[in-house]
């Protein structure tokens, strides 16, 4: 038996050389001023900096940059829980049909890359409400709707998880409406997959390169892209930055409950 | 009460917000993807049609076939990993920290990514020197990490973690007890594994495998960011037919094969679903 878990640990140990190996090897490149060429077993512990996140941080094209991203994310959560959590509630309540139908329709993004989707739409929208092209914010529901296999996961199994009947029916005969069952009795209910969701999009978006390459807006990724030529160490350290960043976020995500990717109590 | 027509209608009508959302900002672009890709105008052939002919079916090949490679070895070491997970599940926080991590890297690619590799396999890069230490010269034996086998091996960081999380449950799902009548009948584990676990995981595994080709056949940043914009990968060429406008006549065959690329990625969506929905029948 001892032997057999052996090459189970074996296998472990691989795949967990294959996951850090590139990660170390950009954070050492980012943070460390030696050259590849120069390091030895000597020196693996000099010249250690921060200066060039530091430097990148200060820069006013970063600043811009990392502005409209966070806009852009802030925007995009707020537009799913608004368009996700009203619409589920009912289809939760009312028809098992429509529930079913909502859910097809929620893998339909992972259908049309994002390629196609963002060469359609501005195309579709150039001429008709070229708006949505020109304006930064014009692409939050494209960012919407590549987050939404996700976030639909999400707030589907929160409101799976509560006996929603009861809770409508007892805040209606109460008096309240509509609106203020679902934002007042229903959503504080799911508040840890209204939480999940929302980094979920945070993080979509935060990654989200392809629309934004395409319809020329100058978010994180665009400028880190353009930053690798000008500046490498400095758009490394971001780069990682980000990606610390955005697994803190799937962190939180599990979490907060929702979906656990993988965990037992997933169907 | 009875609700009449027009009151079953309105009850309907809360679903429209969210309907429309879904027709303007996905549907619509998608159609208009298609119209355009059939649009024929001065050109000789209709776009649909050369999109499949000469250098870009060359692309479409080049692209399935790094799919295809990366998913094939996404699918052996993730599922490697899975079944790692479950048998040494009594391990304290192993399963918690291998599971959380592929979910961070499951949803990793674009940009930080790349660099992550340019830094680690590329020409000066730390992985390349260290192996270069012990003799294995990758540079050397002709290895770019912009070339196939280094896009496939940047491919597998977001792969092998996907393939993981989409075996996992599959894993959970096979019972202890049918392990025990198969070796209460006489089954050894080899026969145990080839006659009734590897039937009962085959929906999750091909599954997650057509998973796996559509995630990297639609993947374009990582791709995009290594080749500095210059890879015959098909979304990077689709950019480029759609901006360098200087071939007249050509600029519908972006669409056209775009349009291709959703008719690819929706068959292996389809059978994705269709194969999950198959592995979950034995979990219930």
């Amino acid at each position: 038996m001892r032997a057999r878990n052996a090459v189970w640990w074996l296998v472990l140990l691989v795949a967990t050389v294959f996951y850090a190996v590139p990660m170390l090897a950009m954070a050492r490149f980012a943070f460390q001023r030696i050259p590849v060429i120069k390091l030895s077993w000597g020196n693996v512990f000099d010249k250690w900096t921060a200066a060039p996140l530091v430097e990148t941080l200060r820069n006013p094209d970063f600043h811009r940059a990392g502005l409209l991203s966070l806009g852009l994310a802030v925007a995009t959560a707020a537009l799913t829980v608004l368009l996700l959590v009203p619409t589920m509630t009912f289809a939760h309540l009312r028809s098992p049909r429509m529930r079913r139908f909502i859910e097809l329709s929620s893998v339909l993004p992972f259908v049309v890359p994002a390629i196609a989707l963002v060469i359609g739409f501005a195309a579709a929208f150039r001429d008709t409400a070229p708006i949505f092209v020109r304006s930064s914010f014009g692409m939050v529901p494209l960012l919407v709707i590549t987050a939404l296999p996700f976030t639909h996961r999400t707030i589907e199994n929160g409101l799976s998880s509560l006996d929603l009947r009861t809770l409508a029916d007892a805040s209606r005969s109460l008096g309240a409406g509509w609106n203020r069952t679902i934002w007042t009795v229903i959503a504080p209910n799911i508040r840890g997959s209204i939480a999940t969701a929302s980094f979920l999009a945070l993080t979509v978006v935060l990654g989200e390169f392809t629309i934004a390459s395409l319809l020329l807006k100058n978010t994180l990724p665009l400028y880190l892209a353009y930053a690798q030529g000008q500046n490498p160490q400095g758009a490394f350290a971001v780069g990682l930055s980000l990606t610390a960043l955005s697994a803190v976020f799937i962190a939180l995500a599990n979490r907060f409950g929702g979906t656990r990717p993988g965990s037992r109590q997933q169907r | 009460m009875v609700a009449g027509p027009s009151k079953r209608r309105a009850r309907h009508l809360v679903f429209l917000p969210y309907f429309v959302f879904l027709a303007l900002f996905l549907i619509w672009p998608a159609t208009f993807v298609f119209v355009r890709a059939f649009q024929q105008g001065d050109a000789p052939r209709n776009p649909m049609i050369e999109a499949m002919t000469g250098q870009f079916r060359g692309a479409f090949v080049y692209s399935l076939q790094i799919s295809l490679s990366s998913a094939a070895i996404g699918l052996v070491v993730g599922s490697l990993v899975a079944v790692a997970i479950v048998r040494l599940d009594h391990v304290r926080a192993l399963r918690s920290t291998v599971v959380g991590y592929s979910s961070v890297a499951a949803n990793m690619g674009g940009i930080p990514l790349a660099f992550a590799f340019i830094a680690a396999f590329g020409m000066q890069g730390l992985a390349t020197r260290l192996l270069r230490e012990v003799n294995i010269d990758l540079i050397g034996w002709g290895f770019r990490i912009t070339d196939f086998w280094g896009i496939v091996l940047v491919y597998l960081y977001f792969q092998i973690p996907l393939m993981t999380l989409v075996l996992v449950p599959a894993l959970d799902g096979l019972r202890r007890t049918w392990q025990e009548a198969a070796q209460s009948l006489g089954a050894s584990s080899a026969q145990y594994w080839r006659f009734v676990a590897l039937p009962i995981l085959t929906p999750a595994l091909l599954g997650g495998f057509l998973l796996l080709i559509a995630n990297a056949f639609s993947a374009y940043a990582t791709a995009y960011a290594l080749s500095s914009g210059g890879s015959r990968l098909v979304p990077v060429q689709i950019r480029f037919f759609l901006q360098g406008n200087t071939i007249t006549g050509k600029t519908n065959l972006g669409y056209a094969m775009a349009a291709w690329m959703v008719i690819v990625t929706a068959l292996l969506v389809l059978g994705f679903q269709l194969l999950v929905r198959r592995s979950e029948k034995w979990r219930s």
